[in-house]
């Protein structure tokens, strides 16, 4: 069973903003406070982390929900994937920390806006774009028949080029009628 | 791989400064840390890397500065980080086009910083077209931008050209069909005059009136006659010519190397084997079947027409295109459309349907049903709305598309009776002419569509010939010979990566005796498999050699190599046959009695005599009918049946539970005695028999010995054994 057509407030429940103590003791998730946890960022771009003591350097920020929201519930994790604990909001940090945790998620999690899509051509079971992006004009090809062009959320679309970029159509309600009718081809 | 690109004469200077005047290798960047779009390179000298964005140089250090680079593949984009004195740093950010051409810059950067050679074999294809820069077709050679259709075709031309003669006979009986359809309306113009309405000064004449009805009566039956016989011949033809290439492409498939084989989805190779020769095959039957004819029509009745009348010739022929083009926007632009639209509701809705329904104890479980049928009403909706949509246009537009094929005619008539009642025309020479006029409107409709499917059945072509023109990696050299393997396998400085930037095994020295049992243990990603890959040729060593009693194995013939080989592996796989067949698979000749000796070495026999119809049972697919166990036994049995001096175990119990692996550790005991045999396996306790252990770690010999000797050790091998132990302990404790 697929979880895609389940709204998002169905996952989240973000009122709640918390969880069973039977499930809580059961996971044992590490949440980072404020308090006793420091980010500085290297010189080189990198992500260190002090927490409860102990540093690491060179850590990565996951999202949680990288479609639907990426300032809750992150995780710090060093380069082998292990976790040393989560947000539950970004909001609890400080502006500063925010702002460099922001960018790390940006950095991870590349896909630019698409603002405008120029032309859409299909041929051979392929699709060539052209669009100007967040990022700049790209030209990107599409492997069809599915799974390349995907609905996030019920207006998000994200398209996997065959490089493995990542495109983004953050409101596919907002395209122009002739930007849609080249991309509906493809979907 | 290209990994030295050519720097632009104004940022040759830049660099230069930066890095030295020799540069060893530069390579581009297309992505500022920021996540911009850019022009840049990314470039080694000789001690220095520089990292230029739209010609300046923005970073640049020494080499030796930083170690262990690595590229670290993000979501949508990678960075290429360093390691400075225990400081992580990133030289620069890449989209996701450039991330295996920084896999071998990284790898090179580590040579470099540990000053040692540089150990790139840079055999891997450049994914993008050497002429326009492109994106190919992934999996193929073709740049869908710059394929050349001309040469694709002639190849199949040369093809083609094995069936000569049926061709030349379809392509006279095509002429000779063509040639009666032209002569209907003359026969209706014969008709007219003769007898219908004389032209003035003119009498009926019956014999004339005959000549024409049984001229009508030839065309009608002639020319159906000619189009049976044609649409036999071609379809003849044009099938044997996709069985030739399917035959082509199967044994390509067959003769190519695991390497290039792995990186191809089974799908994809499916494909090329059955849709793309079958679109072949359709291109050429309608190329010569309907494209000729058509064209043949097109031009000849063009022809009579102008010859007619020029001046009606032109009213007729003049809107054929405009016509033709309103016909190919409602068919392509608006139809098609919608029908694809509905296809897709359609498609959603269904895999919903197949979703729920192969999961419905799922959902009755969780007392979800309500919710279910809610969805489901939606995606009902859904497609009902989709599918009124397509019939309210198609109901709309197909009578349109009709009537505008229509249109010539409606003009012939209006100018035609006109110059009747002028009396410049006669009636017979209206119904001839307007016979005609109605001819070509077919052909030009067609040709609108031609375009599209001829580009389609060419990539086919061009799909089908880069399979065709695939050369294997592994390949056997004219001094291969045959070899009778005694057992002894030695490796001597193996060094082997997938990727030659990532190497998975690396400086592999060991010497293995004939008969001897060999156990290799290590984590997952180790390179255990990639060892025993080797043993079997499936791939070439990068660096160094492997040798079987001396004989360097690219010097024995593959066939003969593998054929003294018996492999089982944890997935078994057991094709549709009997079981009879599928032990007799390695060695076909064998006679029952093999075949009865190898069953009951690898415990299969008895169970095969308790099955009601022996060794005459047929499996189902992948012998769903057999238990796991059942199964195994079989691909043992199938693996010593050739009697291999060589036994390689991957895995081949790890999937079974304890009573049946016992069963199958007492065959193989019996199997391995004699044989030189390597085996892999997690559960260690398998092991207990080998007469020694490697045991790798990152593709490295971390230890090697006996059992006890590396117990002994504490090292490696002995953690992994403890853990283990505590493992079922705890389960046993559990349980």
């Amino acid at each position: 069973m697929t979880l895609k057509d389940v709204s998002v407030s169905e996952i989240l429940r973000p009122e709640d903003g918390g969880s069973s103590p039977g499930l809580a003791e059961a996971a044992q998730i590490r949440y980072l406070s404020p308090d006793d946890t420091e980010f500085t960022l290297t010189e080189g771009h990198m992500l260190n982390v002090k927490a409860g003591g102990k540093e690491h350097v060179g850590v990565y920020v996951h999202c949680s929900f990288p479609h639907t929201n990426k300032r809750i519930y992150l995780s710090i994790r060093t380069v082998e994937n292990e976790e040393i604990g989560m947000i539950r909001s970004l909001d609890e940090f400080p502006e500063e920390t925010q702002r460099m945790l922001e960018e790390q998620v940006e950095l991870r999690y590349f896909a630019p806006e698409i603002s405008k899509v120029l032309s859409v051509k299909e041929e051979f079971g392929y699709s060539y774009w052209d669009a100007e992006t967040t990022s700049g004009y790209c030209r990107f090809t599409v492997r069809g028949g599915g799974g390349s062009v995907k609905l996030m959320t019920a207006s998000r679309l994200l398209i996997v080029d065959v490089d493995g970029n990542r495109f983004i159509i953050p409101h596919l309600d907002r395209l122009s009628d002739k930007e849609y009718k080249m991309v509906e081809v493809c979907m | 791989m290209n990994l030295n690109f050519t720097l632009p004469e104004r940022e040759l200077e830049a660099v230069s400064q930066a890095v030295g005047e020799h540069i060893r290798y530069c390579v581009p960047v297309d992505l500022t840390l920021g996540g911009q779009r850019t022009e840049g390179y990314f470039v080694i000298g000789e001690q220095k890397w520089a990292l230029l964005l739209e010609g300046r140089v923005v970073d640049s250090r020494l080499i030796t500065d930083a170690k262990e680079y690595k590229v670290v593949p993000l979501i949508g984009s990678a960075v290429l980080e360093g390691d400075e004195a225990g400081t992580k740093f990133i030289l620069t950010r890449l989209s996701m086009k450039h991330a295996a051409r920084y896999g071998y810059i990284a790898q090179i950067l580590n040579d470099m910083s540990r000053q040692r050679t540089i150990r790139i074999y840079n055999d891997e294809e450049e994914p993008v077209c050497a002429s326009c820069g492109g994106s190919l077709i992934p999996g193929t050679r073709v740049c869908p931008k710059c394929m050349n259709k001309a040469a694709a075709f002639k190849r199949l031309v040369s093809v083609a050209m094995n069936h000569k003669k049926t061709f030349a006979i379809g392509l006279a009986v095509t002429l000779a069909a063509s040639a009666i359809s032209m002569a209907g309306p003359y026969f209706q113009k014969l008709l007219v005059n003769s007898s219908l309405q004389p032209p003035p000064g003119q009498s009926p004449s019956v014999p004339v009136f005959i000549w024409a009805i049984l001229g009508l009566l030839f065309v009608l039956v002639g020319g159906e006659g000619l189009g049976i016989i044609k649409g036999r011949i071609m379809a003849g033809v044009s099938s044997q010519i996709a069985a030739d290439l399917r035959k082509l492409v199967y044994e390509r498939i067959q003769s190519l190397s695991l390497g290039f084989l792995t990186t191809q989805r089974a799908g994809d190779i499916m494909n090329r084997v059955t849709s793309d020769t079958d679109r072949i095959r359709n291109l050429v039957q309608e190329l010569f079947t309907t494209a000729v004819f058509q064209l043949i029509i097109l031009v000849s009745a063009s022809v009579l027409l102008f010859s007619a009348d020029w001046r009606l010739a032109c009213v007729v022929l003049l809107p054929a295109p405009l016509v033709a083009y309103i016909q190919r926007y409602i068919w392509k632009g608006v139809l098609w459309k919608l029908f694809r639209k509905q296809w897709r509701v359609y498609d959603k809705a269904n895999s919903f349907l197949h979703d729920v329904l192969s999961g419905i104890r799922v959902v009755k479980a969780f007392g979800k049903e309500e919710r279910e049928v809610k969805r489901f009403k939606q995606y009902n909706a859904e497609f009902a709305a989709a599918t009124i949509q397509t019939e309210k246009v198609f109901s709309i537009l197909s009578p349109i598309s009709n009537y505008l094929i229509q249109m010539g005619q409606y003009l012939v008539l209006l100018i035609g009776c006109n110059m009747i009642l002028g009396k410049q025309m006669s009636l017979g020479e209206l119904v001839q002419f307007s016979g005609y006029a109605g001819m070509i409107y077919g052909p030009i409709a067609w040709l609108m569509f031609m375009p599209r499917w001829l580009s389609n059945a060419i990539i086919s072509v061009d799909r089908i010939f880069s399979v065709i023109d695939e050369q294997p990696e592994v390949m056997d050299s004219e001094a291969s010979v045959k070899h009778s393997i005694q057992g002894t396998i030695t490796f001597r400085n193996v060094i082997f990566g997938y990727k030659s930037y990532e190497p998975v095994l690396k400086e592999i020295n060991v010497e293995i005796k004939p008969g001897e049992m060999i156990g290799l243990v290590g984590h997952s990603g180790s390179g255990k498999s990639t060892l025993i890959n080797l043993v079997s040729r499936f791939y070439d060593v990068n660096e160094g050699e492997i040798l079987i009693d001396g004989v360097d194995i690219r010097r024995i013939e593959q066939a003969h190599l593998r054929s003294q080989i018996g492999v089982v592996l944890q997935e078994t796989f057991l094709f549709s046959g009997t079981i009879l067949d599928n032990i007799r698979y390695s060695k076909p000749e064998a006679t029952y009695e093999e075949v009865l000796e190898a069953a009951r070495i690898a415990n299969a026999h008895d169970f095969i005599l308790r099955l009601p119809d022996g060794y005459d049972t047929r499996l189902e697919e992948n012998g769903g009918n057999l238990s796991g166990g059942e199964r195994q036994r079989l691909a043992i049995a199938r693996a010593v049946l050739n009697d291999p001096r060589i036994l390689i175990l991957d895995e081949a119990t790890a999937s079974l539970d304890i009573d049946t692996e016992s069963a199958i550790q007492e065959a193989l005991q019996r199997v391995t005695r004699n044989r030189t045999t390597l085996a892999i396996a997690h559960r260690l306790s398998t092991l207990r028999h080998a007469d020694r252990l490697i045991v790798l770690d990152k593709g490295e010999i971390a230890e090697i010995g006996t059992h006890a000797e590396l117990v002994a050790k504490r090292g490696i091998y002995y953690n992994l054994i403890t853990a283990q132990r505590n493992m079922s302990k705890k389960a046993e404790a559990v349980g």
